[in-house]
């Protein structure tokens, strides 16, 4: 058995015991929240948009599904997911942290979006879902906040219906290395300064750009979905690889 | 990356007809929660329509099964707007089609009936008598307009064919530049012509 207090993990650059990340992550989210929105538009010059639209595309989602997107927070691909499922399928927001839930309820229900989607609280390492249930799951740039990686991709296989497929858009890896000297300059310089003069919040987009260096690369991240019980895992780099989309099945 | 800048903006404008023009609403319904692939085969790149009954979702490099799968080439998809020459361009081995061909013509069909009443969209904010004014001097200038279309054409073409040579030869640059010079006279005269109406 693992003694509690020897467990530890990452929280950005620090180690730290891994029973506390997650109140460190839900500190910063709660800190964010209210401007989370207008920050991410901010901070990618919009690019966030895109790499969401083709997460969309690559989702199959199609009338009548029942998807789950999870670490979900304010809602984007919610918000496209419930007009394709329409009035016969469910779209569920998941995320851990309360006070994303509300800025995501808020904006969606103000968008007319109110018929097909619930709001739940919930931990990605354990999923409060029957077995075989889910249709799709998505999880965009929430994976790198979670403590136990494995243990949440098992718990999202174990959800998903035979033939469901689960999309994880997270940052990943560049081997541009000009890129990768810019990106890093931007992400340890610019981005805390925005965070600051924007958010009044610099610590947590310190975090930002830390967790982004400390998620696993491309293929580490295919390992581990194949590892899960994943099949016919794959991935595609947007924007030279700073972000990429994996993607892979269950049947 | 690109193409997800040009499906964005394509949806916007899908979309864009589709509040104007209510008969498109009518002609789209039998394509209701369905998906149109159509895969370029020239620039190797497929793309797809899903039109909820309300809003139409166009998605880039398209990867599933769709209910009607259309593969050809770009000079080709303009010819697609008349929906009797489908089975001519199956049978001329110019378009392959998989799934339901209903589907296809469904959109072919809602587009080719596209006929949009600009006069009464603009008179919303130039009043009756302008904007008739407007649509007729438009529709005067339409060998013009054409002549629009095509620098657009010549320009989107160039566009798909620059994303995929990534980079860009110094006289294709010098052809874009020119075209680009030609649209901007084009539009500052018609710029003109519409500050004559005030
Ligand atoms: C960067 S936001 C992403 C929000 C949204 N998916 C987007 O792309 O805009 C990350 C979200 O992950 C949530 N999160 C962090 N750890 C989580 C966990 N263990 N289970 C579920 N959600 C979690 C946070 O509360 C936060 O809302």
């Amino acid at each position: 058995m693992k003694e509690e207090n020897r467990d530890t993990t990452h929280f950005g650059y620090k180690t730290i015991e891994s029973n506390q990340k997650e109140s460190l992550v839900a500190d910063v989210f709660h800190s964010v929240a209210a401007k989370y929105d207008i920050m991410n538009d901010f901070m990618s010059f919009g690019i966030h948009r895109l790499w969401k639209r083709q997460t969309i595309a690559c989702s199959g989602v199609r009338k009548g599904h029942r998807v789950l997107d999870l670490a979900g927070g304010t809602g984007d691909l919610t918000a496209k997911f419930s007009q394709l499922v329409g009035e016969t399928g469910q779209v569920i927001l998941g995320d851990i942290n309360d006070s994303m839930l509300k800025v995501g309820r808020d904006k969606l229900r103000d968008l007319g979006l109110v018929n097909n989607i619930e709001y739940v609280q919930m931990n990605a390492q354990a999923l409060p879902f029957p077995d075989n249930s889910i249709d799709v799951i998505t999880i965009a740039f929430g994976l790198r906040n979670v403590t136990d990686k494995d243990e949440a991709l098992r718990s999202m296989y174990r959800v998903l219906k035979p033939g469901g497929r689960l999309l994880v858009l997270e940052f990943s890896k560049t081997d541009n290395e000009a890129l990768s000297k810019l990106y890093d300059f931007y992400s340890f310089n610019i981005l805390p300064t925005m965070g600051k003069l924007v958010a009044n919040d610099s610590e947590s987009y310190r975090y930002l750009a830390e967790s982004i260096r400390m998620h696993p690369d491309q293929d580490t991240l295919k390992n581990m979905m194949e590892n899960a019980g994943f099949e016919q895992a794959s991935y595609q780099n947007f924007t030279g690889g700073i972000v990429a989309l994996h993607r892979g099945f269950k049947y | 990356m690109w193409i997800s800048v040009l499906t964005a903006v394509t949806e916007q404008i899908v979309n864009r007809l589709i509040t104007l023009e209510p008969s498109l609403r009518q002609d789209l319904r039998d394509a209701e929660h369905r998906v149109l692939a159509v895969t370029l085969t020239d620039l190797n790149l497929s793309c797809a329509l899903h039109y909820n009954g309300d809003h139409c979702f166009v998605y880039g490099n398209y990867l599933d099964s769709a209910d009607c799968h259309i593969t050809t080439a770009l000079d080709t998809v303009s010819e697609l707007k008349d929906p009797s020459q489908l089975t001519r361009l199956i049978r001329a081995n110019k378009l392959d089609l998989q799934g339901d061909i209903h589907l296809a013509q469904a959109y072919s069909k809602a587009f080719s009936n596209l006929k949009i009443d600009w006069a009464e969209h603009v008179s919303r904010y130039l009043g009756d008598a302008g904007a008739q004014h407007l649509v007729n001097t438009i529709g005067q200038g339409k060998s013009r307009a054409q002549k629009h279309c095509e620098t657009f054409e010549d320009i989107f073409t160039q566009l798909c064919q620059d994303e995929l040579n990534v980079t860009v030869h110094p006289l294709e640059l010098e052809q874009f530049k020119s075209q680009t010079r030609a649209l901007s006279q084009h539009l500052s005269a018609l710029e003109q012509r519409i500050n004559a109406l005030d």
